[in-house]
Parts: structure tokens; sequence; C-alpha cells
């Protein structure tokens, strides 16, 4: 019997326990590899020519590497640390600290190569897969084949490599800085001491909700309140992250452990076998994870944030199409409309024309908008409500047009009030009576603010009294085409795109696909990244219980040893996993809401539908680990006795 | 002729604002082939003086010899090397590596030295049969009794035929009646094998096995009793009285 020979059954024996490390390592590689093999796939060319496909995934790649880096690393000082009586033993038996080094070293070098060729091996099954769902997220229609590249193998194999080296590096440093007694000792001390509940951490618990409610309460009134410009806008938006990640903390820290202690007292001394297992323990160790918890709050609440963001900008690029783009097809020349029309009149698509002629003017509205906006006109664009559909106003009314929720934010009018047009020479006194959401000109003629919808002979007395320097000749037209059968959209598109027009004509449906393109590229990665997180952060929680509950087996024995049955404590783990769980995941959760709350008007027109999918999504891959946790507990519970 | 010899042993433990002294100078002689019992006080110091006889503490003054060589000022390497061939462990708690089996973790002391396969063979044989673990050797730990637990680790402790086995509470975590047995077989193994075995205890049973207890208190050697030629019943009941008037209570 050789020492290899000891290697080799440890490593065998090791790998039930270690199920969930080379589970981790083996899902990072193969994501790194077949990322990066889409960085280097051939059919990507076609993707990365309009939206810089292949920078943006190069650069995500290393965001991927930290992630799964610092996990790696995490997960290693776990493992040595269960490890660390074993490392002990040889060295009392008279191995040297090198040779111990070397025998872990050429262990971890068998696991990790091994889970390594076969990550970038499912890497490389997958990427068609990662491939397929990218191009269908984009509405690419470009087959998609293996591709397999050197260079992402080698990539690959580099990086993961040089990860090798860094964990034997904290190994060699903590077998070099250890003792043979703390060796003994390690798993005994991590158990920290449990003290009564003092004032100053009921204050901190205090704090810690406050924080986070101010840094909400500032949030949502964010774009909502007063005008800011950039830079009081950067330092509320530090103000509101520097309160929120440290209510975060100081939540863990003293909060969680505040609120059980209310309820521990309330009981008064006698807790029922669910509570023993959860309150009690929940209250004492989250304290000691407040960093580590905080850490995967705030980046779960930064994936899920970004993920809905990027999901709402997706699935509301054809909404936003035609709020922005009033009619299917824009033009802003008649030659260029023209030519456009007949051939859509030559393939038999049958369409309705719109000709609308903006003047610009200045609007004082300063008695309908807050009063921080007061010192400046509104530039606006006025039509008469002839050119519009289904609006008619009398003279001296005027509605708003196109004030949607981006504009909204930024400007707000109130829906009624007195406002006065100014001409060159003369001023109309006129009472806005509405506004309303859909737009009537496109972004590239209004420059985003609202349309004034004016009764005819307004709009025509305006017209006698212009001011030419605020008119803009090449945007004095503009002609809408509608395609009357949405099905011959398509196909009228194909035309458009035949006669190669570029701006200042415009289509929805391309406006639409660029939403799409772009959205969907950046949903892709974060999604991608978020995935990676997700399991990361996972997978950290579910050790730090599998340890937690090798440290609870002795109260486990003497718990059944008085006749609690299996059952009666799964039911008390099942409790404690549902916060362990459960409270980081609401507490990011509810970060990520009021992050996309007080932005998502940016992005698109749809806030709760993509939101609630994107969270509904997280949270269930996110019970897997819960799930998994209570079932390992399961088996510790069993072998209790 | 001493195998172990300890002169003036200090260990301190703390900073300079706040020292605790837990050995305060111990002189101590271990001869070949004996069974020395150390017992004291819960926080008299026998375990901090067991790591240190042992290596695997360091002293703060003193110097330890085992068999002529001193090692309290070795390197971690000579420290290994010596380690290897003249020490054996007994653990409370065992310290079984889960993932061998009962031969295999017997061997383990052997693996890393230069022995021939059958040699280690054979003396895995002749220990395990004496230790009455032989029909255990395809187990693992998980799957046998905690006393057969400490006879395997015991098996481990003297396979490789140290010049010496020091035994950390090793009946503690055991019932009386498996407590008995591994005392039965150490202090057989103590004369057959000239084995020379030096053990922490609290429990004054398994201290009348011993050929020797010295009691310690407060950091120091308070007195020790022989047992010559006296029955361990005579013997234990001399321990008791002594316990009586060093007055510390038990654990």
């Amino acid at each position: 019997m050789s020492l290899n020979y000891i290697i080799f059954r440890n490593l065998r024996k090791n790998l039930k326990n270690y199920y969930l490390y080379v589970f981790a390592l083996v899902f990072s590689v193969a994501l790194y590899f077949s990322f990066v093999t889409l960085q280097y796939d051939p059919s990507m060319d076609e993707v990365a020519a309009s939206t810089k496909g292949a920078a943006a995934i190069g650069a995500s790649s290393v965001l991927l590497i930290v992630i799964v880096g610092i996990f790696l690393l995490y997960a290693n000082t776990i493992f040595i640390k269960r490890r660390s009586k074993e490392i002990g033993l040889f060295q009392l038996i008279g191995l040297t600290k090198g040779r111990i080094f070397g025998i872990l070293s050429a262990e971890n070098s068998i696991l990790y190569f091994g889970s390594m060729a076969i990550g970038v091996l499912i890497g490389f099954l997958a990427s068609k897969l990662v491939l397929m769902i990218l191009f269908k997220i984009l509405g690419v229609d470009a087959i998609t084949k293996l591709y397999f590249s050197p260079m992402a193998l080698m990539q690959t194999v580099i990086v993961f490599t040089m990860m090798y080296l860094l964990i034997m590096l904290m190994n060699y440093i903590f077998i070099k800085g250890q003792s043979i007694l703390s060796l003994f000792r390690v798993s005994a001390t991590s158990e920290q001491q449990v003290q009564k509940m003092s004032f100053g951490q009921m204050i901190v618990g205090v704090l810690g909700i406050a924080l986070m409610v101010y840094g909400y309460f500032v949030s949502a009134r964010l774009f909502s309140g007063e005008a800011m410009d950039m830079q009081q806008l950067m330092y509320t938006m530090i103000l509101i992250l520097f309160s929120v990640i440290l209510g975060t903390y100081l939540f863990y820290k003293g909060s969680v452990s505040f609120i059980f202690n209310l309820i521990r007292k309330s009981k008064n001394g006698y807790l029922s076998i669910h509570e023993v297992l959860s309150l009690s323990s929940i209250m004492f160790r989250m304290k000691s994870n407040a960093l580590l918890l905080t850490i995967i709050t705030t980046v779960s609440a930064l994936a899920i944030g970004m993920l809905s963001l990027s999901y709402i900008s997706y699935y509301s690029a054809e909404a936003q199409a035609k709020e922005s783009l009033p009619e299917d097809f824009s033009f802003a020349q008649a030659n260029v409309k023209n030519r456009f029309v007949a051939e859509l009149e030559h393939k038999q698509i049958a369409y309705e024309e719109k000709h609308r002629e903006p003047i610009y003017i200045e609007i004082d509205a300063h008695e309908v908008m807050d009063a921080s906006m007061t010192e400046q006109y509104l530039f606006s664009s006025v039509l008469s409500d002839n050119m519009v559909d289904n609006i008619d106003v009398q003279p001296g009314e005027v509605v708003f047009m196109g004030y949607g929720n981006a504009i909204q934010q930024l400007i707000s009018i109130q829906e009624k009030g007195p406002i006065v047009l100014h001409g060159l020479k003369h001023r109309l006194a006129q009472q806005l009576i509405g506004t309303t959401k859909h737009g009537v000109l496109p972004a590239y003629y209004t420059g985003g603010t609202p349309v004034a919808v004016v009764d005819e002979t307004v709009y025509q007395q305006l017209k006698q009294d212009i001011d030419p320097e605020l008119q803009k000749a090449d945007r004095a037209d503009y002609y809408g085409v509608r395609i009357v059968n949405e099905g011959q959209a398509e196909d009228a598109y194909a035309v458009y795109k035949e006669q190669q027009l570029e701006a200042p004509s415009f289509s929805q449906i391309e406006f639409r696909n660029n939403q799409r393109n772009t959205m969907g590229l950046i949903m892709f990665i974060v999604g991608f990244l978020g995935l990676t997180f997700l399991i990361t952060s996972g997978c950290i929680l579910y050790f730090k219980q599998m340890n937690e509950s090798e440290e609870e087996k002795s109260s486990y024995t003497i718990l059944r040893k008085l006749g609690f049955t299996q059952g009666n404590l799964l039911r008390g783990i099942q409790i404690k996993q549902l916060f362990n769980f459960g409270i980081p995941l609401m507490v990011g959760l509810s970060h990520s809401y009021f992050a996309v709350k007080s932005g998502w008007f940016f992005f698109g027109t749809e806030l709760a539908t993509p939101t609630v999918i994107v969270m509904i999504v997280y949270t269930l891959l996110y019970s897997i680990f819960g799930l998994l946790s209570v079932w390992y507990y399961k088996r510790v519970i069993k072998e209790a006795l | 002729m001493w195998i172990l010899e300890a002169k003036k042993v200090h260990k301190v433990y703390g900073n300079k604002l706040n020292k605790q002294e837990v050995l305060k100078g111990i002189d101590l002689g271990v001869s070949k082939g004996e069974f020395v019992g150390i017992m004291g006080p819960s926080g008299s110091g026998k375990t901090t003086l067991l790591n240190v006889l042992s290596s695997i503490d360091r002293v703060s003054q003193g110097t330890i010899d085992i068999e002529g060589k001193e090692f309290t000022g070795m390197k971690e390497k000579q420290l290994a090397e010596f380690r290897k061939h003249h020490l054996g462990f007994i653990f409370q708690e065992y310290n079984l590596l889960d993932t061998l089996t009962v031969k295999e973790n017997v061997l383990l002391p052997l693996s890393i030295t230069s022995i021939p396969k059958q040699e280690a063979h054979r003396k895995f044989e002749q220990i395990a049969n004496e230790l009455g673990i032989y029909e255990l050797k395809d187990k693992y730990p998980s799957e046998i009794s905690g006393g057969q637990k400490q006879r395997t680790s015991a098996a481990r402790a003297f396979v490789h035929e140290p010049s010496i086995i020091f035994a950390d509470e090793p009946t503690g975590a055991l019932d009386s009646k498996s407590a008995s047995d591994l005392l039965g077989k150490l202090s057989e193994m103590n004369s057959t094998r000239k084995a020379t075995i030096v053990m922490v205890t609290h429990d004054p049973v398994a201290a009348s096995y011993c050929s020797r207890v010295i009691f310690i208190r407060d950091g120091q050697i308070y007195t020790q009793l022989n047992k010559g030629d006296e029955s361990r019943q005579s013997f234990f009941n001399d321990i008791i009285k002594t316990q009586g008037v060093l007055g510390g209570v038990q654990q």
C-alpha cells in the first residue's frame, strides 16, 4: 500500500462529498468554454458585424472568470478546512508539510483537470445550443453547427490552469501557516460564541432596516422628484447604493437576529422543535456570515435587476417601436416616399398615407410644469388636429401627444392648465386639455418632447407667424405609410430593405429588430452571467449549509435521543432552510425591484410582466439549492443516531 | 536510562500583556518499557504537557530528548522524519481517516517508510490479531464501534514500532467495557512488546493500568506513584487517595 494508492483511494471516496464542487467546476468550465467558443465562432460574424457581439462577449467572459474565480477560491477554503484533520494526521505520522502539499496538489490536479476535461466536452456540445438560443433571441436565421475552436480551448485551459495555481498557492499558505494543534482545532473554532443580545445590536438591527428603507425611498424619487443635473444624479445614486448595501450588511449583522429575538422573547422560553432548529441557529449564523451574505445579495440583486431591465427592453421592443414611429414606415422626403409607395403598389400591398407638416415653436408651459423647469421654454413641434386621426380640439385647446414613459420622468406636465404658444411676434394663450402616450411624429422630428396638437385655425395662425430660426427644413414634412394588412408588413419591409433606405426614412420593423438585436445580445450576456452567478452563489450557500449540518450533528443526536423523530427534525430544518435561502433571496429581489422601478422607463414600456417572469425564473432555479441542502440535512439527521 | 527526558519545560500562552504560564518548569523522565499515566485536575496542564512531549506543540523553554535526540530545536523537516520513526499517537476522538479501511488506516504509518510490502502485511496481521481487529480489516471506520475504532487507532500507533506512544484520554469517549478492553490490550502490549506508553487521563481506573502515575497541578509535578508489585486494585486505591489530597475536582 503506497502513498499514491492512498491518494487515489482518498480521491475516489471524497468524490462523493465533493460532487457539488466537481459539478460547479464542470459547469464553470463548460460555461466559459462555450462562451469563448462563441467569440471565435465564424457564424457569429453576422451578429458581430451589427452589434459588436464579439467584443461584448469577450468583455463579459472576463467578468465570468472573476465570478467563477472567486467562487472556486471560496469553495476551496471550505474544502481544505474540512480536511484539516487529515492534514494534521499526515503530519503526525511523519510527513513533511511539503510532502502533504504535494499530495493535496496531486489529488486536486486529478480532480480539477478531470473536471476540466469533462467541462470542455460539455461546453463543446453545449456551444451549439447556446448559439441556437442566441440566434433565436436575436432573430438571426443562420444555421448553427458544432464548431470546435482550438483558440477557445487554449484560452480555457490557460485561464483555468492559472486558477488552479492560485488555488494551490492558497493551500500552500494554509498548510504552512497551520500548526498540528491548530489543524485539529480548526473545525472547533469556527463555531462562534453564543451571546446575549446587546443594546448595541438592537441599534444595528434597527439601523439596517432604516438604511434600506431610506435607500428605497430615495431611489423611488430619483427621476420623479425635482430634476437634477448629471452630477447630482450621480451623487444620489452613490448615496442610494451606499445606504442600501450598508443597510443589507447591518440587516444580516443585526436585524435578522433582532427580529428573531423578538419572536423568541414572545415565546417566553417555550420553543417548539421547529423553532429550536430554525430560529436559534439562524440568529447566530447569519451574523457571522454577514459579509458573505451581503455580497451574495448585492450581486444577485444586480443580476436580477440587469436581467429585468434588458428583458423589459427586449420585451417592449415592439411597443416602443410603435410609440416612437407612429406609422409602419416614415419618410421625410417626398420623392423617397413616392418611390417606395410605387413599389408597394407594384407588389399589390395595400397602404394608407399620412402627411403631416410640423412647425416648431417655443411654449411657455410653466403653469403646468414643476417649479424647477420654469426658466426655460419648452421647445415643441405643433400639428393641426386635421393631420391627426381621432382627435378634434376646439380653438384655444391643446393636446400633448407622444408624451411617453421616459419623457414623463424627465419633464413632468400636468394634465390640464394654461400654456402660451410663442410665435415670432404674437403669443397665443391656450388651454392644455390632456396628454397621451400615443405618438404622431418620430423622435427625429420632435427631439423627444411632446407634440402639441392644436385646432386648424390656431395652426394656420402660428404658421403665418413662425420663427424661421426654429424651423428645420429637412424636418418640415412627415410622410407616414401604414400597411393596411398587418400580414404584409414584412413584405413591405422587404421592399424597404431592397431600396436600401436609410434615415431620415424609418421602418417600425427595422427599429424593433434593431432594438431586439442589441437588447437581445445584452440580455443573453447578462442572462449568462446571471446564471453563473446564481449557480455559484447557490453552491456557496449550499456548502455553508453542508458545514453547518455537520457542526450541528451533535445537537441532532441529542434531540433524537430526547425522542424527536427524523420527521420532526426535518420539518424544523425545512423551515430553517426556508429562511437561510429565502432571506437573501427576498432581500435580493426587493433590492432589484426598487432598482428596476426607479429607472425602468428608459428601457421600455412594460414593467410588470418581464420583471415578474425574470424573478420567478430566478427564484425557481435558486430554490433548487435550498432543496439540495434539505436533502443533505436529511442524510445527516439519519446518520446522527 | 531514560527513553524520554524533559528538562525544565516551560510553556507560556498569550502575548506580553496577557501571559498565561501553563507549564512551570517540569522535569520528567520515562524509561524504556514503562507505562506512564499523567493525571491532574482540569486546567492543570496535563494535555499541554503531552502535546509538548509528543512534539505537536513547541516548548517555550527547556529541552526534551527522545532516545537521546533532542527535538525541541528541530526544523519542521527533521521533526517530520523524527515522528515517522519514533512516535505513535492515540487520540480521544480516534482521528481515523473515514475514506480508508481499517487495514489501510493501520498501515498508514508504514506506507511512508520504505518497508517492503510483505513485511508490512506481516506486521499488520500480528498487531491486528493482538488487538482483535483482524476480522474488521476491510471495514470502514463508519461501520465499526467506538471501541473498535480506538483499537484500530492503537494498532496504527503500534504498527511501526515507535520508541514511544502518546495517548491523550484514549478511553474518554468509550463505554467502560470497551475502555477496560482497550486498557487491558495496552498494558499487554506494554509488557509483551516492551512498548513505552505515556497516557493522559482523568480516569483513576484507566490510570490504575499504568506502572507509574504522575500527578500534575498548576503546571508543576505534584507527586508520583509507582505501582511496583501492588495489585491493580490497591494501586487504584492509592490513586484515589492521592487525588483526594490533590483536591482538584475531576471533570
